[in-house]
């Protein structure tokens, strides 16, 4: 039966009809949607294709930039003197904090005040006080664990900001020297104020995409190409420098000093071993900084040198040729008129020979040397040796003394030049002086930076003259000298002791200025170093005994530093001989 | 109907195989847009992992410069000479005292 049905209705003649509107219809509708689709994606993405674009920026892009911490400032050696460090600092919006209802949670805001270490009233004071205001600092300069802190109390309105925090680790030791840079970074004093420049970076700034989980998947274009810091190498060597802090400090102390200042200088190149002065302070902690404890006293401060420049006499006098390093010259009786004024020596020495006026810083001998020769001549001297004149250290404050350029001078005058007086000198120059003695004669700039080679030097004094009288200062410190105390042994030391009245308005007053520079190993010239003590207080005040043990400390210590081999026994009673030979 | 050589897959690969170029075309076509799109990826990653080890410098910059201050606090000299002198009995000779011995 179902078959017959089935047949039944298959053998029906029913033809398939095309039913032509109804194809029409699902055919435009169906070519309809898909011009609409291809029609909605040319338009997002040929004719405008922009707001689409910038939706995405808009959620995407970010731009991010990279801080630079400043330079970092090493000694010759590689310590640390200046390490920058990046702390936060903590800032609010006290719009945004008023606005979001930011004081509900006050326990919040009092761990905040506590880990700032302020009262809470003065923090909330600066967020209540102007409530329009959209910026104002609650602290700088917090270390991370304590940003973290902060991060986490999730206070609102308040936020973290990158900066940097400049520590020394040398502290007091080096403070005038490296100077110090303030809150926003800037080097206001000392090496970091000379080479600001230098020693700062500034961030670079670039555009990234970022996915929805925070990582950077595309670099775009860089907004501000940054420039990287450079670090600084300096020419001090931080152990002699820490030795002649602490022998200067001591002796400042000991002597009731109202300053003093050591100056190291590598005779054969120029290069600053050391500068120290006292007082100082300490730059990490800046909470009283008191000014004069931050100069650099040692190329600010100048002084009459006193006997120190009494060797550049005996130099200018043998350069001249108007005595022989042999000469003999008569100082008896110990005084000697000039104009109405008298220059006088504590003792009658009689004849005495070169090296003797030396080791006994006879006036009365080195005014007769001085007024042999043009003062002109003298003047040209001590100038072509750097007094008078920058020393080429570069640093901001430099002073660079007085040296009078006049046509008459009296013969008073012309003697007290000889010894010191009338004319104003740096430590620093002093320093440099002797370095120029030390080395033959040959005059280098100044140089506070490591040095990859010797610079170009000039030739101020011959060779000749430079060794004599380096051999005649040996006597200054063997006995029967002036400056016994700054004798090592070991280490022949050709120095000179000097004690200077310091001037006062109308005259000299009873303050003094004692000093002791000089070189050593005589036998093969290194440092050259030059104490000098200010206004000491105590019973001493003389040079030699003031100064002079200063500078066989530093002087030994560094020699030892720097490997020096120390001369035999019979070396040093063959030099003595030279020398007692020549003293006597 | 009645014509028996009609076989359908073999018609369509013998069109395939006439058009064999332009098929090749498109597969590289094809290929190469998979390549971009895995390329991207492959760039996004790297650049995700070059940030990353970015701002792993970055922290270890820190972890160093804070390093060289302890390092700098602990080796200060006057600290090393204290602990020289007062805990280990030593003490600087004196130039005179020194033995110099020289390498041949």
């Amino acid at each position: 039966m179902i078959r017959q049905a089935k047949t039944k209705r298959v053998s029906k003649p029913q033809k398939p009809q095309l039913i032509h509107w109804r194809l029409y219809v699902v055919v435009g509708f169906v070519f309809a949607l898909f011009c609409s689709l291809v029609g909605r994606a040319a338009y997002i993405q040929i004719i405008e294709p922009d707001k689409l674009r910038h939706e995405s920026d808009m959620r995407t892009l970010r731009t991010t930039s990279r801080e630079v911490q400043r330079g970092l400032i090493t000694d010759r050696n590689g310590d640390m003197l200046a390490v920058s460090v990046p702390v936060r600092a903590v800032w609010a919006d006290p719009k945004q904090v008023n606005d979001n209802n930011g004081f509900a949670d006050m326990r919040r805001w009092q761990a905040l005040a506590d880990v700032l270490h302020e009262p809470i009233e003065d923090v909330l004071d600066r967020v209540r006080s102007n409530p329009t205001k959209r910026f104002t600092y609650l602290k700088r300069q917090v270390t991370p664990a304590v940003a973290d802190y902060i991060t986490q109390l999730k206070l609102p309105g308040v936020f973290l900001k990158s900066e940097s925090r400049r520590y020394y680790p040398g502290g007091e030791i080096t403070a005038q020297l490296i100077g110090i840079t303030n809150i926003d970074d800037v080097g206001i004093e000392g090496v970091e104020n000379a080479y600001n420049s230098w020693l700062t970076g500034t961030p670079s700034k670039q555009k990234v995409r970022k996915s929805r989980d925070g990582h950077v998947v595309e670099r775009l274009d860089i907004v501000q190409e940054g420039e990287s810091p450079n670090d600084l190498v300096l020419s001090i060597d931080h152990r002699i420098q820490q030795l002649a802090y602490r022998e200067l400090k001591r002796t400042t102390e000991m002597n009731q000093a109202t300053s003093g200042s050591i100056v190291v200088l590598d005779i054969h190149t120029g290069e600053v071993l050391a500068m120290v002065n006292t007082p100082s302070y300490n730059p990490n902690a800046r909470d009283n900084l008191q000014t004069f404890r931050m100069r650099n006293r040692a190329m600010t401060d100048t002084f009459e040198p006193g006997s120190t420049i009494k060797p550049f006499v005996v130099a200018a006098a043998l350069e001249a040729g108007t005595v022989k390093s042999t000469d003999i010259i008569p100082t008896s009786p110990g005084w000697m008129r000039l104009g109405g004024r008298q220059v006088r020596d504590p003792n009658n020495y009689g004849d005495m020979s070169l090296a003797r006026i030396l080791a006994k810083s006879s006036n009365v001998g080195i005014s007769k040397l001085a007024l042999s020769i043009p003062v002109q001549q003298l003047l040209g001297t001590y100038q072509s040796m750097g007094l008078g004149s920058f020393s080429g250290i570069n640093l901001t404050g430099e002073s660079a003394g007085v040296i009078q350029d006049r046509h008459r001078w009296s013969d008073f005058e012309r003697a007290t030049l000889s010894f010191g007086y009338g004319l104003t000198a740096t430590t620093l120059q002093l320093a440099r002086m002797y370095a120029t003695l030390g080395n033959g004669g040959t005059l280098y700039p100044v140089s506070i930076l490591k040095l990859k080679k010797p610079p170009e030097g000039e030739r101020v004094i011959s060779q000749n003259v430079a060794n004599d009288v380096l051999q005649m200062m040996v006597g200054v410190t063997e006995k029967g000298g002036t400056g016994t105390l700054a004798h090592i042994d070991g280490y022949p030391v050709a120095g000179k002791s000097g004690t200077s009245r310091k001037a006062i308005a109308g005259g000299y007053g009873d303050d003094y200025v004692a000093l002791f520079a000089g070189v050593a190993p005589v036998n093969n010239p290194k440092l050259a170093i030059v104490v000098v003590v200010n206004e000491p207080k105590g019973d001493l005040y003389y040079g030699g005994s003031v100064a002079g043990p200063a500078f066989a400390k530093v002087m030994s210590g560094s020699l030892q530093m720097l490997n020096v081999e120390p001369i035999s026994d019979k070396e040093q009673v063959q030099l003595a001989g030279i020398a007692a030979g020549r003293t006597e | 109907m009645s014509k028996p050589s009609l076989n359908l897959p073999r018609i369509v690969l013998h069109d395939l195989w006439r058009h064999k170029w332009i098929l090749l075309l498109a597969l590289l076509v094809l290929g190469h847009a998979v390549a971009v799109v895995y390329t991207s990826h492959v760039s996004r990653k790297l650049t995700t992992q070059w940030d990353q080890l970015l701002q792993e410098r970055d922290r270890l910059d820190i972890e160093w410069r804070n390093l060289l201050l302890e390092e700098q606090s602990q080796t200060e000299h006057s600290r090393i000479t204290r602990i020289a002198s007062k805990e280990l009995n030593m003490s600087r000779p004196l130039p005179s005292e020194e033995v110099v011995v020289k390498v041949p």
